[in-house]
């Protein structure tokens, strides 16, 4: 009979990283965590699965944290689907959203819509608070990797600007 | 209009499935009301001590290691306070019986009667019954105690088991709290999933807040009573253990309205205990006008001076209105929890109403914003 106290023993030390970790390292809000860390945060996000059709959130609902697709298509529309929807983006795995919610208590901006079946991670405001109180040095790396994406996103949005008003102002100018 | 006959047939249905829960609730009450007890007693000690366990392990980085020493270290105190208190009391009561024999008892507790029923307005002294005085009270006292000590040695017993219980319940929460609460949330719909969260959240924030406010209040009614005595005791009242006394009105104090009374009887008791056969504690005056035999006005005039202190100027000033329930919402809640649960009822009735509180403002928010879920 084959002995079962050595495997037993050395149970789990030839486990890879799980599907939830692998997904939560491709989003820069996690960027340089440890494994540790991953496995803390493992521990903390929540699991939710959404039909094709399904909306994860609609526009103007109240906003409690930010998703990151594990398998799936999410698509992030704003106005309704009757009329006036314009698609702003079409997410695939390892893309997140909704990550504004973290830092305010606005309601949300837009519609987020599976349109295929959809495996989602959720992390919250509630569990980044709650994490605050255990492990404020993860807390830090996500809300400065947060702020560093804001403020990417606020650089190009300032050039997107920037060159649209020099495009008005050439369009003006040629027209004189 | 087919849509509103659907929703009528619904409101029905919906209000016949609440009978039949609230009927079958009502049946099973008594065999699972312990274990409902249990668990809220749990949950609540999960709540005060969940702060000092995230705390603790924010520096030592180990849950289970977290919750054994902040276990551990709340057993020690409530260990070392009731050990010290009961082998304190006893050498009071020894010394006590030591001092007075029975016979100066019975004389003293005759003289206490008389004077008091002379204190009294005519009207209300004819309304005491004359055949009997309080010593013959007090024997008869003791007598029902003695008889009923088979059935005190059970009630002990049922504590013990429910104590042990609620520890074990307490420390397995404190370790698997977040855990619990993750899987909780898991069985929320999706539709309802964030809206959960947040009621989760909030309750979570109510009770705390109400918790450490509460405890708050209750340490600052115990150092200004230990305080109080101990100015008491300056002018001679000769009162000891008053730290004790101090930490029981400030328990005591955890049960709004009735509390604070509550919190009164030792001192009355050590006062009377440490003064008897003391002419001159007996001819006490207040303020040199008013008798108070014992200093026992003395005593009440102090807790009602550290509760007027506590309540209009501690209380606000460091806890703000942590659960902001209107006082004749208090009143009502305490007297309902009073009459199904008695004391402990009353203890919880406050933080219940706030977590329904809690509730009933989440489902108003759900409900405005219903169309957007």
């Amino acid at each position: 009979m084959k002995n079962a106290l050595w495997p037993n023993l050395f149970r789990g030390w030839d486990r890879t990283e799980s599907e939830t970790v692998y997904t939560l390292k491709q989003v820069p809000v996690f960027k340089d965590f440890s494994k540790k860390e991953f496995t803390e945060l493992e521990k903390l996000v929540h699991h939710r699965t959404y039909a094709s059709g399904d909306f994860v959130f609609k526009n103007r609902a109240p906003g409690e944290g930010m998703y990151v697709i594990m398998k799936g298509t999410i698509k992030i529309t704003i106005g309704t689907r009757s009329g006036n929807e314009q698609v702003l983006a079409e997410l695939e795995e390892g893309d997140f959203f909704g990550e504004l919610a973290l830092f305010d208590n606005e309601p949300r901006s837009a519609n987020a819509l599976a349109i295929a079946d959809s495996k989602l991670i959720g992390f919250f405001t509630a569990d980044l608070l709650s994490l605050q109180d255990r492990n404020p040095q993860m807390t830090n790396k996500i809300l400065m990797n947060l702020g560093s994406m804001l403020g990417e996103r606020l650089r190009n949005t300032n050039n997107l600007l920037f060159e649209a008003q020099t495009k008005s102002n050439d369009d003006a100018g040629t027209a004189d | 209009m087919p849509a509103q006959q659907t929703d009528y047939f619904q409101l029905i249905y919906r209000l016949f499935l609440g009978l039949i829960s609230a009927g079958f609730l009502w049946i099973i009450w008594p065999y699972i009301s312990n274990v409902v007890l249990i668990l809220v007693f749990a949950f609540l000690f999960t709540t005060v001590l969940l702060s000092s366990v995230d705390a603790l392990e924010k520096r030592i980085h180990s849950r289970g290691l977290s919750v054994f020493i902040v276990t551990i270290g709340v057993l020690a105190g409530i260990g070392i306070f009731i050990g010290s208190f009961i082998s304190q009391l006893s050498a009071q009561a020894s010394d006590f019986s030591s001092r007075v024999d029975p016979t100066t008892l019975t004389t003293e507790f005759k003289n206490i009667g008389e004077r008091f029923i002379t204190a009294l307005p005519g009207f209300a002294a004819n309304m005491i019954p004359t055949g009997g005085d309080f010593a013959s009270t007090l024997t008869g006292f003791v007598e029902t105690v003695v008889n009923n000590l088979a059935s005190l040695a059970g009630a002990v017993g049922n504590f013990v088991l429910n104590a042990a219980m609620i520890l074990i319940f307490t420390i397995i929460l404190l370790a698997e709290y977040h855990g619990f609460r993750k899987s909780l949330v898991g069985y929320i719909s999706n539709k309802y999933f964030e809206i959960g969260l947040r009621l989760i959240f909030n309750i979570e924030k109510s009770v705390s807040s109400y918790l450490r406010g509460q405890f708050l209040s209750a340490a600052s009614v115990a150092l200004m009573s230990v305080i109080g005595l101990g100015i008491l005791n300056l002018s001679g009242a000769n009162l000891t253990l008053i730290v004790f006394i101090g930490i029981i009105a400030g328990l005591a104090n955890l049960i709004p309205l009735v509390g604070p009374f509550v919190g009164m009887v030792p001192a009355i008791l050590i006062a009377f205990m440490n003064n008897i056969g003391n002419e001159v504690a007996l001819s006490h005056l207040l303020f040199g006008a008013v008798p108070s035999p014992f200093f026992i006005l003395d005593i009440i005039l102090m807790f009602i001076i550290v509760q007027q202190i506590e309540g209009n100027l501690i209380t606000p000033t460091l806890v703000g209105k942590s659960v902001g329930l209107h006082p004749m919402i208090v009143m009502i809640a305490l007297i309902i929890g009073g009459t199904i649960l008695g004391p402990l009822g009353m203890l919880f009735a406050v933080p219940a109403t706030g977590v329904l509180k809690v509730i009933g403002q989440e489902v108003a928010f759900v409900r405005r914003n219903a169309h957007l879920l």
